[in-house]
């Protein structure tokens, strides 16, 4: 049987007067990439903020891994905001052993080996001891997902990760997602562009706050009814049914 | 406090030790504002009577506006966001940086009190160690104002502007110029609700009449309840911002 990575209920989420997350509803397998695919404002950010615990629902549930996402879950959670969110004076490897520390890497031999091995992941062991301001955009992007994915969590949540990158690097994160979801990971990932959410083993369009599809790739392309229909297709048919289909799956 | 306590306090530290021209800022510029104060007071006894206000105001400028900065980049950049995310406490975030920053407020106190001490000659009274711990005390306080207040700006031009507004009235209304006593009622009133008029009357009382901590008890108990009660309400407010 499957288990539930993610569980979330007819959620709901205000900023001040304005309903952001509206009546959400999803279950997300364990060991799936799962995308968020929307345009800006659609609520994905939002989502992914109430799925860490970083807000509090207005309305309905959000249990990650079973449990609420309490500060007590959270050793098994692995979490890189859109911005790098890095200390820009300290080096590669200072940041990312930060992180480590505090998800409870608390031996040293252990983390050390760890955080060499994260390095080498995101393909930065030349740059290792050079500090954060001294780094382009695309490898802050590595090194945040480094601080991601140090202490090795079952759970990651990736908002817009490939933001910024070149093609080669964007490739690069991806087989590296692939890897990840293959050991088991669940992988939720936000992104704004089609390329990415392809990529994905099942979507959720979100639109205004609210879930527009839910899929794998191929059965929203197919729901479309067109020969050859691409996830821009899919998600215009969707936007143009205008109402909310959550029964693709 | 958690272990997470002490690893937000190392990387506070190694953030400011790795950004060498801050360091050399938190070395020099109180030498440079002791000189101006030494040089602008020329007259001895006057230099010897000013000195224990002056150096109490600077220990709790200097801590609010270094923690305050500080802080507030944590939320901006979005490192604040990262971390409320993780297992650590907000408390573990408020204390590991008090215990950060705190040492760079010491280090800054320890110059400008043996400067003027020892370059610019004034005399003092009572223990050396015990006015170093009541320093410490007052370090304490300005930590967590900075930590506190940071909440309430969104970017470090706001941040500034805390300063004439928290900062600036406790310097007029302490006991530093005039005595509190001596200040019109509501001015008075309000003094009692600042940390820099305990911060001043403790010592001067143990810097010009020899008293010892024992003697002070009141305004120790009052600055450390004030901290706890900051320390508290900064994790209270602690939200990211980015």
């Amino acid at each position: 049987m499957t288990k539930t990575a993610i569980a979330v209920n007819n959620l709901a989420f205000n900023y001040g007067n304005l309903r952001v997350i509206d009546d959400m509803t999803m279950q997300i397998e364990s060991g799936t990439s799962y995308g968020l695919l929307g345009p800006n404002g659609a609520g994905k950010t939002t989502l992914i903020r109430l799925m860490v615990g970083l807000l509090k629902p207005a309305g309905g549930s959000v249990s990650s891994l079973g449990k609420a996402p309490t500060r007590a879950n959270a050793k098994n959670i692995g979490y890189m905001p859109q911005l790098p969110a890095l200390y820009s004076e300290l080096s590669v490897a200072q940041n990312i052993d930060f992180f480590g520390r505090i998800y409870g890497l608390k031996n040293l031999k252990e983390r050390r080996q760890r955080v060499d091995e994260t390095i080498k992941v995101v393909d930065l062991w030349e740059k290792r001891n050079t500090q954060i301001i001294n780094l382009s955009g695309g490898m802050k992007q590595r090194v945040s997902l480094a601080c991601a994915i140090v202490h090795q969590p079952p759970l990651l949540f990736l908002d817009e990760p490939t933001v910024g990158l070149d093609p080669e690097l964007r490739v690069h994160f991806w087989e590296y997602f692939t890897d990840l979801t293959k050991a088991g990971h669940t992988l939720i990932i936000s992104s704004h562009t089609f390329d990415d959410a392809a990529h994905c083993q099942k979507l959720a369009f979100l639109r205004l706050g609210k879930v527009v599809a839910q899929g794998t790739p191929l059965e929203l392309c197919n729901a479309t009814g067109k020969k050859n229909a691409t996830l821009e297709d899919a998600f215009l048919y969707f936007i143009r049914q205008g109402e909310v289909k959550n029964n693709v799956q | 406090m958690s272990s997470n306590t002490f690893v937000i306090a190392r990387r506070v530290m190694l953030q400011v030790v790795r950004d060498r021209r801050t360091i050399v800022l938190i070395l020099v510029v109180p030498v440079v504002i002791a000189t101006i104060a030494g040089f602008s007071i020329t007259d001895k006894t006057s230099l010897n009577m000013a000195s224990p206000g002056i150096l109490a105001t600077l220990i709790l400028f200097f801590g609010f506006l270094i923690t305050g900065i500080s802080f507030l980049r944590e939320r901006t950049l979005g490192t604040l966001e990262r971390l409320l995310a993780s297992p650590v406490s907000k408390m573990d975030i408020v204390t590991g940086y008090l215990l950060g920053l705190l040492l760079f407020a010491l280090i800054q106190t320890l110059i400008m009190f043996f400067y003027m001490v020892y370059v610019l000659d004034i005399s003092y009274q009572g223990h050396l160690w015990q006015i170093l711990v009541f320093q410490v005390l007052i370090g304490i306080n300005a930590v967590c104002l900075g930590t506190f207040f940071s909440a309430f700006a969104r970017n470090e031009f706001q941040m500034i502007q805390f300063i004439p507004l928290i900062i600036i009235p406790q310097v007029f209304v302490s006991g530093l110029f005039i005595p509190t006593n001596q200040l019109p009622v509501v001015l008075e009133w309000i003094s009692k609700f600042l940390p820099l008029t305990y911060g001043v009357e403790g010592i001067k009382a143990l810097m010009l009449q020899g008293q010892g901590l024992l003697d002070i008890g009141k305004d120790i108990g009052v600055l450390a309840a004030y901290a706890v009660v900051v320390l508290l309400l900064a994790a209270l407010t602690l939200r990211q911002k980015s």
